[in-house]
């Protein structure tokens, strides 16, 4: 049990728990939009807003160096990811990858092209990027590469180095044997291209461990990660993501997503969703044939924290008055 | 914090044209105004005491608690501590400093000694001052009956009644079924009128606290020894399992201080050797299988017949404890 360790110091334990982090968001929030908050009373807002960071409904609509800056904030993502466009999986839609993005920025306005490019690659193992994809593999790939984009990005990084023969830069290989076997231009392979731009898993899981051991982000679990470089004898960058995106013990030690059976199963949601639907259906005036986005943004924001509807609602008062505001004194 | 806050808006200024200027002045005003340095400095002090494995939540209840406390009702901010002249009932008051007291001893294990101690102190504070005829100023009524405490206490003590509802509520809070808890409220119990003294609810708050976990053990102890799944344990097999719980029971208060009942026992030693017994048997819970397993095997051979259930392994447990809990009046 943790409390029973005073072993760890103070400053440690503060620093772990990344509460300094939110606390300071907060008060920029608050600063941001003071006048309303300040009719609400500080104590409700601060109350409001640690609450919704703890229900993970913190990151919905916000910028996106917020939703990547924690790994709580990630996982919250992730979630409300799913949650909002499970529909899709469950009508067996396929996408492209910009509409992917598209439905991304729904959520989050600022969300750059890149990191959805690259879970693309891994779904589709980096060719023909353009094909259609299912929700499950786009959301699983997405996952690894959203929550461990460190680490996905220094794999690179070390696969890159070993391909082009070099020892890679970030790592001390203890002894030069396993460099000098390195791969490439070993013809024994002349199976697929895509197997001959592999390399051997082994010299691989040698990089990675010694690598694990000085980096300061999270990283899958190391036994994940020898257990799938121990399935083959030549393996590719894209081919080592995807089976990590499809690892169920990754899954669950990130915690945000079900597991695959049960992907496509919530049934509070399902509540809320007939419900609506029931509802349209007895307003004829309302554009009953609207996008099941929209109607599942709108069933988000009800279950969103108040903090978020006035937000909103700020926001819209704000343009229709049209007067401008200064947002960014706080920020930095 | 507030000042790393200061700090941070503060730097903006100095490159900045003369609108950015302002504005920063403007929040720095605004943060000290509202207090939010105070407020964010006092809730990540309690975090870091309180060592919560779950930071955020512990401030999400945090901010939550104070929320409630400062704004009864739904509208309405600040300065609702002076609002006791206001619509609202001396009962629901009392009933919102009773849940700002369990919150305030639901913040720190007891193991936790100093940071224990404060919010007991707290919990105690709040709950004195319930009572809009004791806050006034007024002289207390008298100290009705029993307490007549050295350290005289502003509200003259927190009321019996109100007292017996807090040990009540951190028993069901720690997970122990009323019928349980109850013969030892009724061993603590003071009369609703009595004026409880800070000794008394220290005592018996402390005791409910280390009864749960008590209590917890001996439940985990039954699954641990009897396998409930396969229906009740043999009665002989309890038995022998409760003899071993009382040894460790008796060694453990036998090595610091007699048990006698007295009225003018320090309260503070016997308070050690409650904390004692819990360390104990959280050890007898644990460290003697062999002996237990001793006593087990002898046991079906000789013990009586029949069965015991869960409810009355923990019953009979309660029960060791209970006879061993002093009464402080």
């Amino acid at each position: 049990m943790n409390r029973f360790s005073s072993a760890v110091p103070d400053d440690e334990y503060l620093a772990d728990s990344k509460v300094l982090f939110y606390v300071s968001d907060a008060v920029s929030q608050l600063l941001e939009h003071k006048e309303e908050y300040t009719h609400f009373g500080v104590i409700r807002y601060f109350a409001e807003y640690f609450s919704s960071v703890k229900n993970s409904n913190h990151v919905l609509f916000r910028e996106y160096s917020y939703i990547r800056a924690t790994p709580h904030n990630r996982a919250s993502f992730l979630r409300v990811l799913w949650r909002c466009y499970r529909q899709i999986g469950k009508s067996g839609d396929l996408l492209s990858m910009l509409e992917y993005r598209s439905l991304l920025q729904l959520l989050c306005p600022d969300f750059p092209l890149e990191p959805v490019q690259n879970a693309a690659r891994i779904v589709l193992m980096d060719d023909a990027i353009d094909c259609l994809m299912s929700f499950s593999d786009f959301l699983f790939a997405f996952q690894l590469q959203f929550y461990y984009q460190e680490f996905v990005h220094s794999v690179l990084v070390i696969y890159q180095d070993l391909l082009a023969g070099k020892s890679p830069n970030t790592v001390i290989v203890p002894t030069s044997t396993s460099i000098e076997q390195l791969p490439s231009v070993t013809p024994e392979e002349s199976g697929k291209e895509q197997q001959q731009d592999g390399v051997e898993p082994s010299t691989l899981a040698q990089c990675i461990e010694a690598f694990c051991d000085r980096f300061k982000h999270s990283h899958p679990p190391r036994s994940c990660m020898t257990e799938v470089l121990e399935q083959t004898n030549r393996i590719s960058y894209y081919s080592f993501l995807m089976s990590l995106a499809k690892h169920e013990a990754i899954n669950q030690a990130i915690g945000a997503l079900p597991s695959k059976a049960e992907f496509l199963i919530d049934p509070e949601m399902d509540q809320e969703l007939d419900k609506l639907i029931a509802q349209i259906s007895v307003s004829p005036g309302s554009n009953s044939s609207g996008s099941a986005v929209g109607g599942l943004k709108e069933v988000l924001q009800r279950k969103a924290s108040p903090r978020r509807n006035i937000h909103h609602r700020r926001k819209i008062e704000v343009e229709s008055d049209g007067s401008t505001e200064e947002t960014d004194s706080s920020e930095n | 914090m507030a000042d790393k806050e200061k700090r941070r808006s503060g730097a903006a200024p100095l490159g900045m044209p003369d609108g950015k200027a302002t504005k920063s002045d403007n929040d720095r005003e605004f943060l000290s105004q509202a207090g939010v340095g105070e407020l964010l400095r006092g809730a990540i002090l309690k975090m870091v005491e309180a060592r919560s494995d779950d930071p955020i939540g512990f401030l999400a209840d945090h901010f939550c608690n104070l929320a409630s406390v400062t704004e009864p009702g739904t509208a309405g901010c600040g300065d609702a501590d002076q609002m006791n002249n206001g619509p609202q009932s001396a009962g629901a008051q009392e009933q919102q400093h009773l849940n700002r007291a369990l919150w305030h001893l639901r913040l720190a294990h007891h193991s936790q000694g100093s940071a224990f101690s404060n919010n007991v102190r707290v919990a105690y504070d709040l709950l004195n001052s319930t009572g809009p005829r004791r806050r006034s100023g007024e002289v207390p009524e008298g100290p009705d009956g029993c307490c007549t405490d050295s350290q005289t206490e502003v509200g003259g003590g927190v009321r019996g009644g109100l007292y017996t509802q807090t040990l009540q509520c951190l028993c069901s809070e720690g997970g122990v079924p009323a019928s349980t808890s109850a013969p030892l409220l009724r061993r603590l119990h003071c009369q609703d009128h009595e004026a409880v003294p800070y000794d008394v609810f220290r005592h018996g708050v402390l005791t409910c606290a280390v009864f749960s976990d008590y209590i917890r053990q001996a439940q985990r102890l039954y699954a641990e020894v009897c396998c409930p799944d396969e229906g009740p344990a043999s009665q002989a097999l309890g038995l022998a399992v409760l003899g071993t719980l009382k040894e460790a029971l008796e060694t453990s208060q036998g090595s610091e201080a007699n048990c006698c009942v007295n009225a003018n026992t320090k309260s503070n030693s016997c308070l050690e050797v409650n904390v004692k017994a819990m360390r104990y048997l959280e050890a007898s819970a644990k460290i003697s299988p062999y002996k237990l397993g001793q006593a087990m095997a002898v046991a079906p051979t000789r013990g009586p017949g029949g069965n015991m259930d869960a409810k009355e392994f923990e019953n009979a447990a309660a029960e060791l404890f209970i006879t061993r809990v002093k009464v402080l009046s």
